[in-house]
């Protein structure tokens, strides 16, 4: 088997903008020519190894996001290398990934094949799937009818039945209710006792210490502090943030 | 030089397997129209009937007033304008298809990494679904004038493979559009629109000469309309160049834009913040 791991040397990621601020892609912005770059990340470096649980803290627009979405295949790094084993479920935003048209059934269906499963297998799973949501009959009616708990629940559910080795959860957790809180804590002990790796973002700092023992302090694109997690919060809410 | 391994999961597991690749790459596009297809034409047995009368709706009434109300002159008017509106139409729902086919699943490409480039191909797809059935309504004018299938029917398949060439090829660029300036949709829309009138979609090209004959030649719809007549209305196998001008450039749209749109697949999250 596999050692799952995740490793960031020099990392970058870098926004481009046009002449009226809004945001272009690299391509576009050759085209276009004049306009304007900021790092939302730089020369950052970190290495996570198997059964680490690591909290990304930090204030709002310090880069956690990015750094989830690099993890979980969403953005490319634009300077520095970022290699990362392991099989990723994620879910980064109280939408899930989820399309509001679709049943929980078929997104479920269609989440698990981008996730990594074949059809065969992402359709074998959806009672398994439905079980863990505990959506019930609300799992064969539309999305755009649940509740932000609701979806974060079957966004879960389906990252969580993909098998991940590494499991990317970006504050949406936090629209979870108190029971399934406890089941995503759990799954993510499980995910770490299995040699696997959970990196979380979020404001919610005693969730995080649930399952994280590591935290990385985020600040402007950069990395403040790398250490144990209540050692390194501590210095965080010290600083006045 | 900036470099990342996080790929999807079979991707990254069988670098070496395009077996593997090809296989998973065909079920995340089987699963993305699948996901469409219930979007547009909605679950049960009703949606059968919505994928037959959605064409009729969007050209049949057309087709019926051509042909049973407005008597125009020529031969089977209104089957040789339908074999220029039903191609047309998967082109032009293609584009529309493509220009979204990004932000219609921004939950999706915010949240996980799997291989975009698929996006605009399953757009192509769903509206090749949608197509099917307007293939329905070329039966139903060739029935109406009468004319019956001959061997150069035939090429029909070939006809409509190379149709789908064009408007996957065509499908790159319209998302990466979409996706640049998304602002500029209706006029592009306009400039799509205005592909079927300078093509011998309202007269046949034998009708047209001169000049405007020889200038028509360049549109490459001017090749399918025609293509689409021989085959069922002229009885005829469909000229080298009708075909190949289309084919070939789809060929190429596909050559410059799929690399194009393969690099920028993973900046979409970038542009798409809130």
């Amino acid at each position: 088997m596999h050692s799952v791991s995740i490793r960031a040397e020099g990392v970058g990621v870098r926004f481009l903008f046009d002449r009226y601020q809004r945001a272009v892609t690299p391509a576009l912005a050759r085209l276009r020519r004049r306009g304007t770059e900021t790092w939302g990340l730089r020369e950052m470096a970190f290495a996570i190894g198997p059964g680490e649980g690591v909290a990304l803290i930090g204030p709002s627009g310090s880069g956690k996001t990015t750094v989830l979405r690099l993890i979980a295949g969403v953005l490319s790094p634009d300077a520095g290398r970022l290699d990362v084993n392991g099989r990723v479920g994620s879910l980064l935003s109280t939408e899930a990934g989820l399309l509001g048209l679709l049943t929980g059934r078929e997104n479920a269906t269609l989440l698990g094949v981008l996730a990594g499963m074949s059809r065969a297998q992402s359709e074998a799973a959806l009672d398994e799937v439905k079980h863990a949501t505990h959506l019930a009959d609300a799992f064969d009616r539309p999305v755009l009818s649940y509740s932000e708990g609701m979806k974060a629940r079957l966004g879960f559910a389906v990252a969580d039945h993909t098998g991940p080795d590494i499991l990317v959860l970006d504050e949406v957790h936090e629209a979870l209710d108190h029971e399934f809180r406890q089941i995503v804590a759990e799954r993510a002990h499980l995910a770490l006792s299995a040699g696997g790796v959970v990196v979380a973002a979020g404001h919610d700092h005693p969730l995080l210490a649930t399952f994280c023992d590591r935290a990385l302090w985020l600040a402007d694109g950069h990395i403040a502090a790398d250490g144990p997690f209540e050692e390194v919060r501590r210095a965080y809410l010290g600083q006045g943030a | 030089m900036a470099s990342t391994d996080t790929l999807a999961p079979v991707e990254r597991g069988s670098a070496g397997s395009l077996w593997r690749v090809a296989r998973r790459s065909w079920d995340v596009l089987i699963a993305l129209t699948v996901s469409d297809l219930k979007v547009r034409y909605g679950r049960g047995g009703w949606r059968l009937v919505k994928w037959i009368a959605d064409p009729f709706a969007l050209v049949g009434v057309y087709l019926v007033l051509v042909t049973l109300v407005l008597d125009r002159p020529g031969e089977a008017p209104g089957l040789s304008l339908a074999c220029a509106v039903i191609p047309f139409q998967l082109f032009t729902t293609t584009i529309v298809n493509a220009m979204s086919a990004v932000a219609a699943r921004r939950s999706i490409v915010l949240n996980m990494g799997f291989n975009r480039t698929l996006l605009p191909l399953s757009g192509a797809l769903t509206e090749t679904v949608a197509f099917g059935a307007s293939l329905l309504l070329l039966a139903v004018m060739m029935a109406i004038y009468g004319v019956a299938p001959t061997l150069a029917t035939l090429w029909l398949p070939v006809v409509i493979a190379i149709t789908l060439l064009l408007a996957i090829g065509v499908a790159y660029p319209a998302a990466l559009l979409g996706i640049w300036m998304p602002e500029i949709g209706n006029f592009v829309m306009s400039f799509v629109r205005v592909l079927f009138f300078i093509a011998p979609g309202l007269v046949p090209l034998s009708q047209i000469s001169g000049t405007a004959h020889d200038l028509l030649l360049i549109n490459p719809m001017t090749g399918l309309f025609e293509s689409y007549r021989d085959a069922l209305l002229y009885g005829d196998a469909p000229g080298g160049f009708e075909l190949l001008y289309p084919a070939a450039l789809g060929i190429l749209l596909l050559a410059v834009f799929v690399p194009v749109f393969r690099s920028e697949q993973r900046q979409f999250a970038k542009i798409m913040e809130p």
